[in-house]
């Protein structure tokens, strides 16, 4: 403080400028500015040294920017702002203070000692304050100073940081974008609905359903069959009842027109005291999933019913074989016999329902395995015929029963024995016909069973309901025939 | 129709008379129609098609009738829901009580 004349002079040109203050002051008061082109403080007009003081005592970042070169003078809070730049940047020129943004500051130079004003918010600059580049986002505020001829001298900035506001928005705004991608690769369609689930205040369809942009109390017309509507409703009265998520399943008009289905999901938005203000909802398309259950609920329901019927066959095989039986090891084979018979029969069906097998191919299967290696005792030939799955079975069924008593009894009970299948479709007055022929020959000599066993009751009485025709079996001297004479149809559903 | 003739027997052993059998629609709804008869008693699957149409030919004629299916209950719709369901396979006193119980109704 002894540097300072006091004894000399005009009391106010030798007091200490600035008075007081902080630490700019003191540096200020320090500083050589002799080597400055503003001169030492001693030579400052009054509206310098007016400003310098005004600035010194404001909390906020002030920087002052005198003469053409930009001499810069500013304060506390300035320094703050200019983390490693400062000290060095007091009484520097403001292009070479602030190298990295010096065509910034020429302008603002040029445009305040134009007697002009700058406004800037938010501006976002690259500033090395650290001795590494940062984003930094300001509102700049620039005003020229008028000194003492009445013409702009310098420039007064009022720098306010707002790099912390603006990383906590771009933050949010990038937490906003990744809730929305979550959205988006979560779900469809995302919605928000009333309180009370009347009315659909906006809906973001994505192609699925139709956007909605307005708030619509009809929307259910839009979105819903008529059918649906009330299950639907009973579902969100429950939701907004209990305050608990809404998440329902239901069909869907899609924006194509077509019918879909959605997994939708709302949870509830609440007020200070706990009720409900809306609810924000996403909805994800089903169709696909929901038809493949559909499909695999009728294929179980079909199974389900293809096991209760092999069962009900087995318990009737079972019923029939023991019943007629001669002796139980006889009937025990003849039962084992019959159901392999089944199994196999089973095999011809395996697919969708409706799928049938061919005429040939029960018979080869009923009758190949025995003669593999002898195609000539078995004759089989006919043209292809579709059956039914119900009739395949049946027949698979009756061509056991005839290859059994053949093999026992019958042309295949001695080597040189033949059997001949044949068929064909006939046009008759009766309309189209399937005759279809079992012939035995060169068996033992032929006479009529005493009694008819099941074998022969199945062919004659079941085959032939089956097949809506006749079926006869004529024990002829050189060997069994077995007849049908069916509709051609009844192979067919119509 | 193994199933049907096992049906058939257990009819004779409980002393009925089987009239005929019928495994397709159109010879089911001409017997429904034609025959003297006074009991049925119904597969639902007629080889891919419902036996509804002859449970509504009985009904108009009066003759009582029961269903059998390996579809159960949920096989038969609901408009024939009072009818008795048979559930394949059963046994003989099962198939006993209900032609009794229908052709008490």
């Amino acid at each position: 403080m002894n540097l300072i004349d006091t004894t000399s002079g005009e009391e106010s040109a030798n007091a200490p400028f600035p008075m007081g203050g902080g630490e700019l002051a003191e540096l200020i008061r320090a500083f050589d500015w002799s080597e400055t082109s503003i001169g030492a403080i001693a030579s400052w007009p009054q509206s310098l040294k007016t400003v310098t003081d005004m600035l010194l005592r404001s909390p906020l970042p002030i920087v002052l920017l005198w003469g053409p070169e930009g001499i810069m003078i500013y304060n506390d809070a300035y320094s703050v702002f200019s983390g490693g730049r400062h000290p060095q940047l007091l009484g520097s020129k403001v292009r070479e203070g602030w190298p990295e943004v010096a065509d910034f500051n020429d302008n603002v130079m040029k445009v305040g000692l134009a007697g002009e004003t700058l406004s800037y918010k938010d501006q976002e600059l690259t500033l090395y304050r650290r001795g590494r580049g940062e984003q930094v986002w300001m509102n700049l505020d620039y005003s020229p100073v008028i000194d003492e001829s009445g013409q702009p001298a310098g420039v007064i900035a009022f720098v306010v940081e707002t790099t912390e506001r603006m990383a906590a928005q771009n933050e949010l705004r990038a937490s906003e974008e990744r809730f929305r991608a979550l959205v988006t690769a979560a779900s469809n369609v995302v919605y928000r609905m009333s309180a009370d689930g009347k009315e659909m205040r906006l809906l973001d369809g994505r192609g699925l359903l139709s956007d909605m942009d307005m708030p619509r109390v009809a929307w259910q017309a839009e979105y819903l069959f008529p059918e649906d509507r009330a299950a639907v409703a009973r579902e969100i009265d429950e939701a907004i009842r209990n305050k608990r998520m809404l998440e329902i399943e239901h069909r869907v008009r899609r924006a194509d027109g077509s019918v879909g289905w959605t997994f939708s999901r709302a949870i509830p938005l609440f007020d200070a005291a706990g009720e409900i203000t809306e609810w924000f909802g996403a909805a994800s398309d089903v169709t696909e999933r929901h038809s493949a259950e559909h499909r695999l609920r009728l294929v179980v329901n079909e199974l389900n019913h293809r096991v209760k019927n092999n069962l009900a066959m087995i318990q009737a095989i079972a019923s029939q074989t023991f019943r007629h039986a001669e002796s139980v090891t006889q009937a025990q084979a003849d039962f084992t016999s019959r159901i392999m018979a089944l199994a196999q029969a089973n095999d011809l069906l395996t697919g969708e329902r409706g799928v049938g097998a061919s005429l040939r191919g029960v018979v080869e299967q009923a009758m190949r395995p025995h003669f593999k290696d002898d195609p000539t005792r078995c004759d089989i030939d006919g043209p292809d015929v579709k059956l039914s799955p119900k009739t395949a079975l049946s027949l698979s069924i009756a061509m056991h029963e005839l290859t059994t008593n053949a093999l026992k009894y019958g042309a295949w009970s001695v080597p040189t024995g033949k059997v001949a299948i044949t068929w064909n479709r006939q046009s008759t007055a009766k309309g189209e016909r399937l005759r279809m022929e079992w012939r035995e020959s060169g068996g033992p000599p032929v006479k009529p069973p005493q009694k008819r066993g099941f074998g022969s009751r199945l062919i004659e009485r079941g085959l032939a309901a089956e097949m809506a025709g006749e079926v006869k079996m004529h024990f002829e001297p050189d060997g069994l025939v077995c007849a049908v004479d069916a509709p051609v149809t009844f192979g067919e559903d119509a | 129709m193994t199933i049907a003739l096992l049906i058939e027997e257990m009819l004779i052993d409980l002393g009925h008379k089987v009239t005929a059998l019928a495994m397709r629609l159109p010879q089911g709804l001409d017997l429904a129609r034609d025959s003297e008869i006074d009991f049925a008693i119904l597969d639902v699957n007629l080889d891919g098609r419902m036996s509804f149409p002859i449970a509504d030919v009985l009904s108009a004629r009066g003759v009582p009738f029961i269903f059998a299916t390996g579809y159960g209950a949920a096989g038969v719709d609901a408009a024939y829901g009072h009818h008795i369901v048979m559930k394949k396979p059963f046994e003989m006193r099962d198939l006993a009580d209900a032609i009794n119980i229908a052709a008490a109704a």
